[in-house]
């Protein structure tokens, strides 16, 4: 009699035993404490769009090989679809790097619309909604990259992004752009009046990111927020206290919402206003160390006036195919590297090639020297002692 | 007292000149005995400058071999060719179209000329048509259109005894790794008086600058060198003229051998590599024919290295460069992640760079030569 009457909560006992969720958390989740933590010891290994030298730009696997590789942070732009959600993608129009050409259905999206002054043609991402970018697939930017991964990989989200990010085995940052902020308003529109710039922050503070640069907070999910438009930075800097980075374009090119000047936005006096907002700038490479004639000339003071200010430098990008090696490199993206790290004194690089920098920088300045826990430090001193002790 | 009044201001005039213009009586340091140079490697696979740092100065040029010996090379290695009057050069071309300025020398347009080289005719102007004096006068270029212009024009061709110059000038041991180049064309174009062979006259060469010994005897380390020749026949005939250690090179798996039209499949056999045993220290075979690509994708690695190390050939494949044209995919266009397959995981005994900096760099890193007490 009551064996029969138990028997649905002797089945409801097994079931819940067998299918609901351990009590322990997953070894893979394990708590953020036991997560090698991220090095700060050496100059910053940013993995620009993933790895990106090997496989599509901004697709899972390109973050999920750059982490694999040693990156110290996934790099990506934050665009948005037509219905508002926030994607990973670099150009704002999707034939470079998608096979939308191909997709009969979508041949009506190609538009003109003026961005930045310029008439541009093309399909752009805040005509399709998310459910119809993910019908694409993406594909290897440029022509002399491996092939082989086109029309494989879907474009992802920002929370894909991220959720990429949390899940890695070891303690990897985020380095998410506020990319195109002036256009994505433009075309883009949320309710109750709020920003592309309110999203992205939305997003980062739902996902627990915040503190300031090198806080215990930001040590646990370490992120730079990044942007060539300085007011998107300074519009977002009371709504999350995140370390910012300023991108700094070419020489000839006017920021895309203040119209400024590459010599007004590097000025001394700039950089005093700035230095409240950001930790640091992001300026393209060949503007810190001008090139003629392919060789790289005298640098320019722009590093010593940043680090003057307390302000970070991390350039972009660096690549290891000959046609973006200046020639006094000798077609050796190691010796690049080297030039950067050590004579100009770069914190951060931006690279298409996450596992070149990584085994440079492991070769020639390992981890375990650069960076000892206390008690490796205090048997160091104490082997230095030693042999004097016995005076 | 007359006669000192003569001998006296000839006698000051030649101390003075004495003082001046006469040699000093101590050895110059630059030319100080050789047992005091810093001493040839020997502990990981050798740095072979191919045609000297060719990827960043015009190839086969004193600069680029001083360069390659600046940037580390264990070997500087060159293309031995003849001019007209039978003077030994370093060339790797037969013709000088695509690595001189000769096409702007108007004086030499009817030197234009069609050969048969190995089967095929090429039309060009050849280096056998040209006087040492003559090809003096052009100027050498870069081959590569997308590596460094800037020199085009301004060195010229080299002579294989300027090229051993720069080698025993060098301020640590370099060795030199010359190759007996298209021996059968050679021979057939220039004649050589008292009937000696193109062979003949290298070995003459090497042997009036000392070099002797077998692989890593005394006389070997002082001056090293490897002799490398596609043709086994000139190897044969010198392997009694001099001890040197020599080297079989190895084409692509459709070329027949220049000397004796044999295939690839013959020529690394187990019965040749037996045969060719007695005559070389190792071979030198294209790197794709030991690890074969597919869609510019390595696949397996042939039993070539293994069969060649089971015989204590060594083995020293060409060409690694490091332009992302020539890496193939595995390789994630790093010429680093290329020199540690081939060291680590193939094994080979050597590597012909056109980046000499660049392998040493990676050698340096990644093996560092011990620390001398």
């Amino acid at each position: 009699m009551i064996l029969t009457r138990c028997l649905p909560l002797i089945w409801l006992f097994l079931l819940t035993a067998c299918a609901g969720r351990t009590l322990y958390p997953l070894p893979g989740k394990g708590g953020k404490g036991a997560k090698l933590p991220i090095q700060t010891s050496r100059p910053y290994n940013i993995a620009h769009r993933g790895s990106n030298g090997e496989i599509p730009e901004e697709t899972a696997p390109a973050y999920l090989r750059a982490i694999e590789e040693g990156a110290d942070f996934i790099e990506t732009d934050v665009l948005s679809t037509k219905d508002g959600v926030l994607i990973c993608f670099h150009d704002f129009t999707l034939q470079n790097t998608t096979n939308v050409a191909s997709h009969k259905e979508f041949a009506d999206r190609n538009r003109t619309y003026e961005v930045q002054g310029s008439n541009m043609t093309g399909f752009f991402t805040f005509d399709f909604t998310l459910k119809e970018l993910k019908k694409l697939r993406t594909k290897q930017r440029f022509s002399f990259r491996n092939q082989q991964y086109n029309g494989k990989y879907p474009i992802i989200t920002f929370e894909e992004f991220i959720t990429i990010a949390r899940d890695a085995p070891r303690v990897v940052g985020i380095y998410p752009e506020i990319k195109n902020p002036v256009l994505m308003n433009q075309h883009v529109k949320w309710p109750g009046g709020v920003r592309f710039e309110d999203k992205v922050v939305e997003t980062l503070k739902k996902y627990g990111y915040g503190g300031s640069y090198l806080s215990k907070k930001w040590l646990k999910r370490p992120l730079f927020i990044q942007s060539f438009a300085p007011s998107s930075l300074v519009y977002i800097s009371n709504l999350i206290d995140s370390p910012k980075v300023l991108l700094i374009d070419d020489v000839t090119v006017l920021t895309e919402d203040t119209n400024q000047t590459y010599a007004e936005i590097t000025s001394d006096v700039y950089f005093n206003y700035i230095k409240q907002y950001v930790v640091g700038i992001g300026p393209w490479k060949d503007t810190v160390v001008p090139v003629s004639n392919n060789y790289t000339q005298a640098p320019t003071d722009l590093v010593k006036r940043a680090h003057a200010h307390n302000l970070k430098v991390h350039p972009y990008t660096y690549r290891n195919e000959n046609e973006f090696l200046h020639l006094n490199f000798s077609q050796d993206p190691y010796k690049e590297y080297e030039y950067w790290i050590n004579e100009i004194g770069v914190d951060g690089l931006f690279t298409d090639f996450t596992g070149s920098l990584h085994n440079y920088q492991e070769w020639t300045s390992p981890l375990s020297e650069t960076s000892k826990s206390p008690r490796q430090l205090l048997s160091q001193i104490a082997a230095l002692v030693l042999p004097y002790e016995k005076a | 007292m007359g006669g000192v009044k003569y001998c006296l201001p000839l006698l000051l005039l030649s101390l003075l000149i004495a003082e001046c213009a006469s040699r000093p009586l101590y050895t110059l340091p630059s030319l100080a005995k050789s047992g005091t140079k810093k001493p040839l490697q020997t502990s990981r696979p050798f740095n072979v400058a191919h045609r000297g740092a060719n990827g960043e100065f015009p190839e086969e040029t004193a600069p680029s071999y001083m360069r390659a010996i600046e940037e580390g090379a264990d070997f500087i290695e060159s293309d031995i060719l003849s001019t007209k009057d039978g003077v030994l050069i370093c060339h790797h071309d037969v013709n000088l179209d695509d690595t001189t300025d000769v096409a702007d020398h108007k004086e030499f347009a009817d030197r234009k000329r069609t050969y048969e080289v190995q089967g095929m005719n090429m039309t060009g102007f050849f280096t056998v048509d040209f006087t040492l004096e003559e090809l003096k006068t052009l100027g050498a270029k870069q081959r590569y259109p997308f590596r460094d212009q800037q020199y085009n024009g301004k060195f010229q061709i080299i002579t294989l005894d300027e090229y051993i110059a720069i080698a025993l000038d060098a301020t640590r041991v370099a060795g030199i790794y010359p190759e007996i180049k298209n021996p059968v064309f050679i021979n057939q174009q220039v004649k050589w008086a008292d009937g000696k062979k193109f062979e003949d006259k290298i070995v003459a060469t090497l042997k009036k600058y000392g070099y002797k010994g077998s692989y890593m005897s005394k006389d070997w380390l002082k001056q090293p060198i490897f002799i490398q020749s596609f043709a086994a026949t000139s190897l044969v005939y010198i392997s009694n003229m001099t001890d040197s250690p020599k080297v079989f090179l190895i084409d692509d798996v459709t070329i027949l051998t220049e000397d004796t039209n044999k295939t690839y499949a013959e020529i690394t056999s187990d019965k040749y590599l037996d045969y060719i045993k007695p005559y070389v220290v190792g071979i030198g075979p294209w790197k794709d024919t030991i690890v074969p690509v597919d869609n510019n994708r390595l696949t397996t690695p042939t039993d070539l290295v293994a069969r060649a190390h089971s015989r204590n050939l060594q083995v020293h494949p060409y060409t690694y460069r490091n332009e992302n044209q020539f890496l193939h995919s595995g390789f994630h266009q790093d010429a680093y992640l290329e020199y540690d397959y081939w060291i680590n995981k193939i094994g080979v005994d050597g590597l012909f760079t056109d980046f000499t900096g660049s392998l040493h760099n990676f050698q340096e890193l990644t093996s560092p030569l011990p620390k001398l007490q």
